[in-house]
């Protein structure tokens, strides 16, 4: 960055500095910039022709204090003297202060006249032989002042207030579309949005704000299940525009899912034996069996190696389960076809397990059978 | 008492004029300002004169402080560049001897640092970070 062109150049200071810089943000930025450039021009008027980035920070940092203690000490004396507004005395003794150190003409007279100061003297010599130089960009005047739009007020909006208590000048309460919308979205935080109300205000029915807005209240104050049915709608509507994942969870058939085609033959067997029941069940149920038939046939194997027992079942698409229980060979006809189906995987399993060559056992499982055949119903455990 | 009233009111002339001598300085001093242009801008000094909340609705008070302001960066540039020259040169072996005695003038912050200590500011500053092979060397030696 040239300066007026005289400066050839700066010397980078060391990689520590510039990283320290970096991380201290302050909201003085700008001035503090300002303030490096002006020391800049004014090295450059006393001979440098360049300088350590860390030496004019330091100079510069100076420079501000310097300009901040001469405002403080000259706010101070026109505060002694009774005063709010700064006068050129004060600024006279603020210099006097602060040239103390260095010493000037005068110093030790107790009442001399500010105006014949010796800092006085000092300053309209500088000011004769040294260089008018002035700054090199034209700044504005900072900081820029932001103007807020204020909250109307009732008075503004609309000539009623909504009730006795609340006097006119107050600033009006935010719509109350805003206030559902807020509400539904974030309860918790629905006080703190009434800012970002304000755009979307259109026109403000005092009327219906006030039916609405002791709802809103207490539904900020408990956030309980009166807030829940307050915004429930509004959510729903909202929600499954912003976020599916926060949409109310779909009803049973509301939504159209696919269903699982089970095989042809299972589904044709059992809809012979039993018709009675309804072919969802049995779809769902047989899908279910479908999944599983892998693992029940692993699980199967591996009762079958570990234990004395041979019963086997199998439920791939063979014509015949084989059950081999040693019981009459008609009673247990068509228990193979049942098993796999009515009873549940629990109930297979168990049966492995309790694998015994116990005859009680067996009458167990007979017992099961029948209970299976005769209860239907159980399908729909699965 | 004739002497003692005749010689206080010839000092009060005497005062009242000197005041008048002093307040037409004064005025010729504040006129003399506008004329003059800071080399700080109005508005840096506006700033953190708000900042410091001193309150003045006169341009020529702004200036007055803008002034002072320059006149002791200047005092304090001008006791670091009397320390910079004040340093023996290094020998710098060239090819033409016109040129041996020429220095660069840097401002460094060791200059800053002994400037400053005299105006009541005290600076410490890191000798050197061990961060890069050029570290404590001359700045005037070092390749820029």
């Amino acid at each position: 960055m040239s300066h007026g062109g005289g400066e050839s150049g700066r010397l980078h200071d060391k990689a520590g500095h510039s990283g320290k810089r970096k991380s201290r943000v302050s909201g003085d930025e700008f001035a503090r910039a300002i303030a490096k450039i002006a020391v800049a021009q004014l090295c450059e008027t006393v001979g440098y022709q360049s300088f350590q980035q860390s030496a004019l920070e330091k100079l510069s940092d100076v420079t501000t204090w310097y300009i901040r203690n001469m405002g403080k000490t000259a706010q101070f004396y026109a505060n002694l003297a009774g005063r709010t507004e700064g006068n050129v005395f004060d600024v006279i003794q603020g210099m006097e202060e602060l040239g103390l150190s260095q010493g000037f003409a005068g110093a030790s007279d107790v009442d001399h006249c500010l105006a014949s100061s010796g800092i006085v003297t000092e300053i309209v010599q500088y000011i004769g032989k040294a260089e008018d130089i002035p700054f090199v960009y034209s700044i504005p005047p900072f900081p820029v002042a932001r103007e807020r739009k204020p909250m109307q007020s009732f008075f503004h909006i609309c000539e009623e207030s909504p009730a006795e208590h609340i006097p006119a000048w107050l600033p009006a309460f935010p719509d109350p579309q805003t206030c559902v919308q807020l509400s539904a979205g974030n309860e918790g935080d629905a006080v703190f949005n009434a800012d970002k109300i304000e755009p979307a205000r259109h026109h403000l029915k005092m009327d219906m704000s006030y039916m609405n807005l002791p709802q809103h209240f207490t539904s900020i104050g408990s956030e309980g299940p009166s807030s829940v049915t307050f915004g429930n709608s509004a959510r729903a509507t909202q929600g499954t525009e912003s976020n599916p994942f926060l949409a109310a969870p779909l009803q049973y058939g509301e939504k159209e899912v696919s269903h699982l085609v089970p095989p042809a033959r299972l589904s044709e067997e059992e809809a012979v034996r039993y018709p009675v029941e309804q072919n969802r069940i049995m779809d769902n149920h047989m899908s279910v069996l479908e999944t599983f038939a892998p693992a029940i046939e692993a699980m199967k194997s591996r009762f079958c190696d570990s234990e004395e027992g041979q019963k086997k079942v199998l439920l791939n698409q063979r014509p015949a389960v084989q059950f081999k229980i040693r019981v009459g060979k008609n009673s247990m006809a068509g228990a193979p076809d049942l098993s796999p189906q009515k009873i549940g995987i629990e109930n297979i399993s168990e049966w492995f397990g309790k694998d015994s060559e116990n005859d009680d056992k067996k009458r167990r499982a007979e017992k099961i059978l029948k209970q299976s055949i005769e209860n239907p119903s159980e399908l729909a455990q699965l | 008492m004739n002497n003692m009233s005749s010689s206080n009111s010839q000092q009060q002339q005497q005062s009242s004029e000197a005041r008048h001598d002093d307040d037409a300085v004064l005025t010729e001093f504040l006129a003399s300002l506008m004329d003059y242009t800071p080399t700080i801008p109005d508005e840096l000094v506006e700033h953190y004169l708000a900042k410091s909340g001193f309150q003045c609705p006169d341009v020529r008070l702004v200036r007055l402080v803008a002034v002072a302001t320059q006149k002791f960066v200047a005092d304090v540039a001008t006791d670091a560049l009397q320390q910079c020259k004040a340093r023996p040169a290094p020998v710098v072996k060239d090819k033409r001897d016109k040129q041996q005695k020429e220095k660069r003038l840097i401002l460094t912050m060791e200059d800053l640092s002994k400037a400053l200590s005299e105006y009541g500011v005290n600076m410490k500053h890191q000798e050197y970070f061990a961060d890069s092979p050029s570290t404590g060397m001359d700045p005037a030696s070092r390749e820029e």
